[in-house]
């Protein structure tokens, strides 16, 4: 057994990891658990990138789902038309995510728009790009747009079954954490964390305050650009209503629910909520459509009014508590 | 061609003095306390469905039914302050967020419950009808709509400048700490503006039944419209929000009948992306 608080806290990584990874191989039998398993993988990446721009950088950012939609469509179009393979596809959704953000957050963050107003022009931006693809034919257009179908191809990533979707996701989880933890620790990390405090001090600091959070949506966008790419080829289609406006709010419920800036907050807040979500709609959707979001929305309610610094510190604390008991230093 | 465009121009123009009712509510929730309310467009929703049950269960006309709602709508507006937002106010601006934005799912998830996903209509209203003007067809319900909204705007106007109620919360938006020092009541201000901008979201669901039908999804796209319209006007003008509605209104009117039907919602957010990039304090704002 380990000695110190450091070796433990290693040691209880590496069972975690070591669990996470045999974790889709031990349910695979188990096709709803494996999509079970997956959704919160995907909701724990989104959430995980949102925290880059909402939780160290303080912008109330709703629009990832304009991001995922354009790097599911920008895959799934290159796939379909042109036979572009996904890996390559994904890559460049990501890349046209980040134009998009760029585009867009310059003229935001030059004209200062902030807090409730930014949140809610970027919750606008997902809506005009689903109105705008839904009146798009070429591209987009009311009817779903099916990917080839193959049974297993590594090329086109597609494949008859979630489990590699599931490694897939993992994969952008561990990524999108490293991410988190490597911006923490440098000088735009430190830089976003002043001016997620108090916007005002950090500019008469000295911080160039536009181009740091013009930096955070940039890495945010690409993060769910790719996902977008990878939420298409595990779905098998496109669509319009992937722009969609619940889900980016949830997103951002993620990130806050974990606690703003706390790395590994949304995930933990992504295998709460999502399962209880996802549980909920299993047990209860059947007989009465809409109950299980009435619950999801209490719990929300309740965790926000009683909690507001999050779930993470909470969990912090206990977790210091319990190595306390077995680490004696 | 012209004369369709014209009309659809006066109908939307029309609408729009709705869309400024909202919006007033909207303005006085957040401009009082400067609390963020993503709930308020499903308090309309919420509104258009209790007075779909009105007009079902006891055949009244939806043009009457704020008589009711109004009240209801006040109370649960009180019942939502004292219950969440009050215990918000110390609170980051994201916790407010979170917590409208969890009232926003319970509402739209209970409307689904209640009255389903399909969309809900009232068959026949008192004020139904055509009014022939020249060349032009205006809708009795829109026009009848338009000039309540603006006598209901203009009663809130007259309540604001007139009443000690009405002062104190105007005093309560300008400086809390001066407005607490002569006395006014903050907590039981603030429940009061947030009970009635809840409450005139009541007057305008009412108006907005008699030519339209509701759907749980609705209340999203009221809200994003009624922060767009608070947008452009900017806080504290009321005339800037009616003109600020009228716009709206009008814009959304000609891009349906110019470009595509789908383009509703697409001219409303464009507009508020625009005014939000180069107008930030509005156009009629005075802080």
């Amino acid at each position: 057994m380990p000695r110190t608080r450091k070796d433990m806290n290693r040691f209880l990584l590496m069972l975690l990891l070591g669990i996470v990874v045999l974790l889709p191989i031990a349910v695979r039998s188990n096709q709803y658990t494996l999509v079970l398993l997956t959704t919160i993988l995907l909701y724990g990446v989104l959430a995980t990138a949102w925290n880059i721009i909402g939780g160290l950088a303080g912008q109330l950012d709703l629009a990832a789902g304009a991001y995922l939609g354009l790097g599911a469509f920008t895959t799934g179009t290159l796939l379909i038309r042109w036979n572009v393979s996904p890996w390559l596809g994904m890559v460049l959704g990501g890349l046209v995510a980040v134009g998009f953000a760029l585009l867009v957050g310059y003229p935001l963050f030059r004209f200062g728009v902030k807090e409730v107003w930014y949140a809610l022009s970027s919750a606008a931006l997902v809506e005009v790009l689903r109105v705008a693809f839904l009146i798009w034919n070429q591209v987009g257009g009311p009817v779903e747009r099916y990917l080839p179908y193959h049974e297993w191809s590594l090329y086109h990533l597609r494949f008859a079954t979630y489990l590699p979707f599931s490694y897939i996701m993992l994969g952008l989880l561990v990524l999108a954490l490293l991410v988190n933890h490597w911006i923490r620790q440098s000088r735009l990390g430190y830089y976003l964390m002043a001016l997620g405090e108090n916007e005002e001090a950090a500019e008469v600091l000295g911080v160039n305050t536009q181009r740091c959070k013009l930096q955070a949506l940039a890495i945010y966008a690409f993060l769910v650009g790719i996902t977008g790419g990878i939420y298409a080829c595990m779905y098998g289609f496109i669509h319009p209503n992937f722009f969609s406006g619940p889900m980016s709010i949830e997103v951002a419920i993620l990130g806050i629910v974990g606690g703003m800036g706390i790395t590994y907050g949304p995930v933990i807040a992504a295998i709460l909520l999502v399962s209880v979500r996802e549980f909920l709609r299993a047990s209860l959707g059947g007989q009465l459509e809409g109950l299980y979001l009435v619950v999801y929305a209490t719990v929300l309610i309740l965790i926000a009014l009683f909690r507001p610094q999050g779930l993470g510190p909470l969990l912090r604390q206990a977790y210091d508590r319990l190595l306390a008991r077995v680490v004696k230093e | 061609m012209t004369g369709t465009l014209l009309q659809n121009l006066i109908n939307g123009a029309l609408t729009g003095c709705i869309y400024a009712l909202i919006a007033l509510g909207l303005s006085l929730i957040f401009g009082v306390m400067n609390v963020v309310n993503f709930a308020h467009g499903d308090f309309v929703m919420l509104s258009m469905y209790l007075t779909f049950w009105i007009g079902l269960w006891a055949g009244m006309d939806a043009a009457l039914t704020p008589l009711i709602t109004f009240p209801a709508l006040f109370l649960i507006g009180l019942l939502a302050y004292y219950a969440l937002i009050d215990r918000t106010l110390r609170q980051k601006y994201v916790t407010q967020i979170a917590v409208t934005v969890g009232l926003m799912t319970f509402l739209r998830a209970l409307a689904q419950l209640i009255w389903k996903a399909q969309p809900r209509a009232l068959p026949y209203s008192l004020i139904q009808g055509n009014i022939q003007i020249g060349p032009y067809t205006i809708l009795a319900s829109r026009l009848i709509s338009a000039v309540v909204s603006v006598l209901a705007i203009a009663g809130v106007y007259l309540f604001l400048s007139r009443t000690w109620a009405g002062r104190a919360i105007r005093a309560a938006s300008d400086d809390l700490d001066a407005a607490s020092l002569l006395g006014v009541p903050y907590r039981q201000t603030y429940a009061l503006a947030f009970g009635l901008g809840s409450a005139l979201t009541a007057i305008a669901g009412g108006l907005l039944m008699t030519f339209q039908q509701v759907d749980p999804t609705m209340g999203v796209r009221f809200g994003l419209l009624s922060w767009c319209v608070l947008a452009m006007a900017g806080l504290g003008s009321i005339p800037g929000l009616l003109i600020s509605g009228v716009i709206v209104g009008a814009a959304e009117a000609v891009g349906m009948s110019l470009w595509d039907p789908r383009a509703r919602s697409l001219i409303v957010y464009l507009l508020f992306i625009l005014v939000l990039w180069l107008r930030p304090r509005g156009l009629f704002g005075r802080k």
